[in-house]
C-alpha cells in the first residue's frame, strides 16, 4: 500500500518520467522497425549477407548494456541523453528483429512462393504478397519480444541522464527506498505490457486470419 | 583514448573483480539449472502437461520485469551484499532454461518414443537415454541463452554491492573514462565467449558419439 | 501448341539429367497427359514451359514463339498453372486466390469480381458460401477446384497443371475429372497434364506421353499406347488388363454388327457406349450377345465373339 501512497504523492514526477521512458521506447522501436526490417529483407534476398550481419547483431546483443550506453556518452556528438540512449537501443534491437524478420521470410513454405512465381508475380511482388505477409506471424513475435526488453533496458539508460522509469529505480537504490523500486518496477511493467498490447494490436491488423489459424495448430 | 588507463585497466584493475564476476555467474547459473531444468522435466510429464501452458505465462510476464528492477527489488530485504544480487540473477535465469527444457523435451516424437519403448527400454530409460538426450541441444541452448544473459546482466549487480566487472564499469560510467568502459566490455564479452564454448565443450561430451 | 524440342535438364550438382533429349508436341485445343513414375521428370518439364526452370539445352515454343524470348513473369501470367498439392496462398481468401492475376494485369475491379463469381460458379462451388473462407476451412475437392478456377482467371489459352487431382479421394478424382472434362470441351485449352496414374492419363488425355528415367518413351493416342506398347516399360506401366482397357477407349458402335447378323436378347446398350459397358452387361447378365440402341432405335447387336476377337487381335498387334 506504501507503494500507492508513493506514486500518489509523486504522481507529477512519476508521470514525466513514464512519459518520457514511453516516448524513448516509442522512437527506438519505430526507427528499429524500419531499420532492422529492411536489413532482415535485404538479408534474406543476399544471402551471402545474411552470416556477417546476423553475427553482428550477436555481438551486438552480448555486451552489457550499461556497457553500450556508457560508451556512446562518451563520444562527443552524442553525449549524455538522448541521443546516445536511442543508438544504443536500436543497436540492441537488431538481433531480435533482423533474426526474425530473416527467419520469417525464410520459413515460409517454397511450394507456396513458387505457385505465386508460378503465376507471374515479379520478384518484388513475391515478397509484398507472398514472403512477407506470410513471415508477419514470426516477425512480430520478434517485435513483441524486442519491445518488452527494450522497455526493460531503457531503464538502464538512468545512469547515462534519462530521466525515465529507471530513475525511480536508481535513485530507489541509493537511498534504499523499497517503495521507489516497487513503484518503478510496477509501473516499467505495465508500460511493457501495454507496448506489447499495442503490437498485439497491430500484429491482428496486419496478420491474415488465413495464418493464425495455421499459427494455433 | 588513453591507452595506458585502458592497459592499466585491463591488466591490473580487473583481475581482483574477474573472480567476483565470475562467481555472480556460475552461481545463480548453476542455482537457475537446478530449479528450472526439473520443473521443466515435470511440465513435460503427460499428468502435469496441462500446467505448462500457466507456468509458462508467469515465467513470460516476470520477463517484462527489467533486470535492473529484478536486482533492485530484493535490496531491501536483504540488504546490500552478494546474496541480493544472486537471487536476482537466479531469477533472471530462469525463463530461458525452463522454456528449453519443455521445448528439447517436447520435440522428441510420440514415435520414437513409441519405438524406444517397443524394444523393452524402462521408462526411465526412455527418459534418460531418449527424451532427455534427443532434447538435448535444445536444452543446452536455453542454458547458453541464460549464461550469455547473466554475464551481462551480473555488471548491474555492482549497484547493489555484489562487486564483479561492474564496479569497473560504473567507475567508468561516474568519471566519464570510455577506457575503463571498453576494457571491462572486452572482458565481459571474452568471459561470455569462453563460458558458452564451456558449456558446448560439455554438451559434446554429454553426448553420445553418434549423436555428436 | 507447345512444342519441346530436344530439350534437356541437368540440375546442378547433380551427375544424370533429369530430362533427357525430350522432343513433344501438344496440338491447340488437347490434352497431353504426361505420365510416368516418381522422379522421371515429369514436373521439371512442366517447370520449363513455364520457366520456372531454365533447359540446359533445346528449345521450347508456345504458339510458335520462343518463350526464351518473352519476359518470364509475363509468360507466367498467359499460362494457368496448377500445382501438386496446395498452392493456393494461405493468407488470401478464396476470392482474393482467384483473383490473383487479373489484378496483376490490372483488371477493373467490377470485371474481377465479376469473372470470380463466373469462375467459381464454373466449377461448381457455391460462391457466396466459399468466397470469404480461407484455404484451410476448405476440403481437398474444393481446394482443387479453386486451384482450376484460379489457373482459368484470365483465360488462358495454355494450361500447365500438376497432379490437379492427386490430393483427393479416389471418388471425389473422379467426379474432378470429368467436370474438367466437361469445362474443356467449351474451352479447348491446350494443356499439358502431369498425373503418375494410367487410368487417370487414359480418360483425360488426347495423347499420352509416357516417361522414364527423363526420357520420353512413347508418345502417342491412348489407343495407340494400349495396342502398341513401345515397350515392356510401357507393358508394365499399362498393366496387365489392357485389353479391358481398351474396350474402354471404344465405342459400342465402331465393333456392333447388323441388326440381321444374330438374334439378340432382351439387354440393350446404346451405341455411344463404351465397348467395356457392353462386357460388363453380357457378364451381369450371363448372355453372350447385347443389342444395340441408339436413343430408342434398335441399330445393330454386340456379340462376346466380336469382343474377344478385338482384344485378341489388340493383343497380338503389341505383341508384333
Ligand atoms: N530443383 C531441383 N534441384 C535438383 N534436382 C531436382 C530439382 N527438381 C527436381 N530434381 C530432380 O529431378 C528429377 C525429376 O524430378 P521431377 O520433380 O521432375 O519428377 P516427377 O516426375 O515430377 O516426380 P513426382 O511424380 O514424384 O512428382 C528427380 O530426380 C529430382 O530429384
Ligand atoms: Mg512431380
Amino acid at each position: 500500500m506504501s507503494v500507492l501512497l508513493f506514486m500518489i504523492n509523486y504522481f507529477h514526477r512519476i508521470l514525466e518520467y513514464t512519459v518520457n521512458h514511453f516516448t524513448l521506447v516509442l522512437t527506438v522501436m519505430i526507427l528499429s522497425m524500419v531499420l532492422w526490417f529492411s536489413v532482415g529483407v535485404l538479408i534474406s534476398r543476399y544471402e551471402m549477407l545474411a552470416g556477417a550481419v546476423l553475427g553482428l547483431g550477436n555481438i551486438l546483443f552480448c555486451i552489457p548494456s550499461i556497457s553500450l550506453f556508457g560508451l556512446f556518452m562518451t563520444i562527443p556528438q552524442l553525449g549524455l541523453g538522448r541521443r546516445s540512449a536511442v543508438l544504443a537501443l536500436v543497436l540492441y534491437a537488431m538481433m531480435p528483429l533482423v533474426r526474425n524478420v530473416y527467419r520469417g521470410i525464410k520459413s515460409v513454405d517454397p511450394r507456396v512462393v513458387e505457385a505465386g512465381q508460378g503465376m507471374g508475380l515479379s520478384s518484388w511482388q513475391l515478397l509484398w504478397q507472398i514472403q512477407v505477409p506470410m513471415a508477419w506471424p514470426v516477425i512480430f513475435a520478434g517485435i513483441r519480444i524486442t519491445v518488452v526488453m527494450i522497455t526493460g533496458i531503457a531503464t538502464v539508460a538512468t545512469f547515462i541522464g534519462e530521466r525515465n522509469l529507471g530513475r525511480l529505480i536508481h535513485h530507489g537504490i541509493t537511498r534504499s527506498n523499497s517503495d521507489m523500486i516497487l513503484a518503478g518496477a510496477l509501473i516499467v511493467s505495465v508500460v511493457a505490457l501495454c507496448l506489447d498490447m499495442l503490437m498485439g494490436l497491430l500484429e491482428k491488423k496486419l496478420v491474415s486470419p488465413g495464418l493464425r489459424y495455421q499459427q494455433r495448430e | 583514448m588513453d591507452s595506458q588507463l585502458f592497459l592499466d585497466t585491463l591488466l591490473q584493475r580487473s583481475p581482483p573483480h574477474i573472480l567476483e564476476h565470475a562467481r555472480l555467474v556460475l552461481v545463480p547459473l548453476g542455482l537457475a539449472v537446478l530449479v528450472a531444468f526439473p520443473i521443466g522435466v515435470i511440465l513435460t510429464r503427460p499428468q502435469y502437461r496441462r500446467y505448462a501452458g500457466r507456468v509458462m505465462a508467469v515465467l513470460n510476464a516476470g520477463q517484462t520485469v527489467p533486470p535492473l528492477a529484478v536486482i533492485a527489488v530484493f535490496l531491501p530485504f536483504l540488504g546490500l551484499g552478494f546474496r541480493p544480487a544472486v537471487i536476482a540473477l537466479t531469477i533472471y535465469a530462469l525463463l530461458p532454461i525452463a522454456r528449453n527444457t519443455i521445448a528439447g523435451i517436447s520435440s522428441v516424437s510420440e514415435d520414437v518414443k513409441e519405438a524406444a519403448r517397443g524394444m523393452g527400454m524402462t521408462p526411465w530409460e526412455v527418459f534418460t537415454q531418449v527424451e532427455l538426450l534427443l532434447g538435448l541441444p535444445v536444452i543446452m541452448v536455453g542454458i547458453k541463452t541464460s549464461a550469455v544473459l547473466t554475464v551481462g546482466t551480473a555488471v548491474l549487480a555492482a549497484l547493489v554491492g555484489g562487486r564483479g566487472m561492474g564496479a569497473v564499469i560504473f567507475a567508468g560510467i561516474n568519471f566519464f573514462r570510455p577506457e575503463l568502459i571498453l576494457a571491462g566490455t572486452l572482458i565481459i564479452g571474452l568471459m561470455a565467449i569462453l563460458l558458452e564454448r564451456l558449456l558446448t565443450l560439455a554438451e559434446w561430451f554429454i553426448l553420445p558419439r553418434h549423436l555428436r | 501448341m507447345i512444342e519441346l524440342q530436344e530439350v534437356t535438364k541437368t540440375f546442378p550438382g547433380s551427375g544424370t539429367p533429369a530430362v533427357k533429349g525430350v522432343s513433344l508436341q501438344v496440338k491447340s485445343g488437347e490434352i497431353c497427359a504426361l505420365v510416368g513414375p516418381s522422379g522421371c521428370g515429369k514436373t521439371t518439364i512442366l517447370r520449363m514451359i513455364n520457366r520456372l526452370v531454365e533447359p540446359s539445352s533445346g528449345s521450347l515454343f508456345i504458339d510458335d514463339q520462343d518463350i526464351m524470348k518473352v519476359n518470364p513473369d509475363h509468360l507466367r501470367r498467359g499460362i494457368g498453372y496448377v500445382i501438386q498439392q496446395i498452392g493456393l496462398l494461405p493468407h488470401r481468401t478464396v476470392e482474393e486466390n482467384v483473383a490473383l492475376v487479373p489484378r496483376l494485369l490490372k483488371w477493373p475491379e467490377g470485371r474481377i469480381k465479376e469473372r470470380v463469381e463466373e469462375l467459381l460458379e464454373k466449377v461448381g462451388l457455391d460462391t457466396d458460401e466459399v468466397r470469404k473462407k480461407y484455404p484451410y476451412q476448405l476440403s481437398g475437392g474444393q481446394m482443387q477446384r479453386i486451384g482450376v478456377a484460379r489457373a482459368l482467371a484470365v483465360d488462358p489459352p495454355v494450361m500447365l497443371m500438376d497432379e490437379p487431382f492427386g490430393a483427393v479421394d479416389p471418388i471425389v478424382r473422379l467426379r474432378l475429372q470429368d467436370e474438367f472434362l466437361k469445362l474443356q470441351q467449351s474451352f479447348k485449352k491446350t494443356i499439358c497434364f502431369v498425373t503418375h496414374d494410367m487410368n487417370e492419363a487414359m480418360k483425360m488425355g488426347d495423347k499420352i506421353a509416357i516417361m522414364n528415367g527423363g526420357f520420353l518413351v512413347q508418345h502417342g493416342t491412348p489407343r495407340e499406347i494400349l495396342a502398341q506398347p513401345a515397350n515392356s516399360f510401357v507393358e508394365d506401366l499399362v498393366g496387365e488388363d489392357r485389353g479391358v482397357k481398351l474396350l474402354d477407349l471404344v465405342r459400342v458402335e465402331a465393333l456392333m454388327l447388323p441388326r440381321e447378323a444374330g438374334t439378340a436378347n432382351g439387354r440393350s446398350v446404346q451405341a455411344l457406349d463404351s465397348a467395356k459397358k457392353a462386357l460388363e452387361v453380357m457378364l451381369e447378365h450371363n448372355v453372350d450377345g447385347v443389342t444395340v440402341c441408339r436413343e430408342k432405335q434398335v441399330v445393330g447387336i454386340l456379340t462376346w465373339e466380336t469382343i474377344k476377337t478385338y482384344v485378341h487381335q489388340a493383343g497380338s498387334e503389341a505383341g508384333g
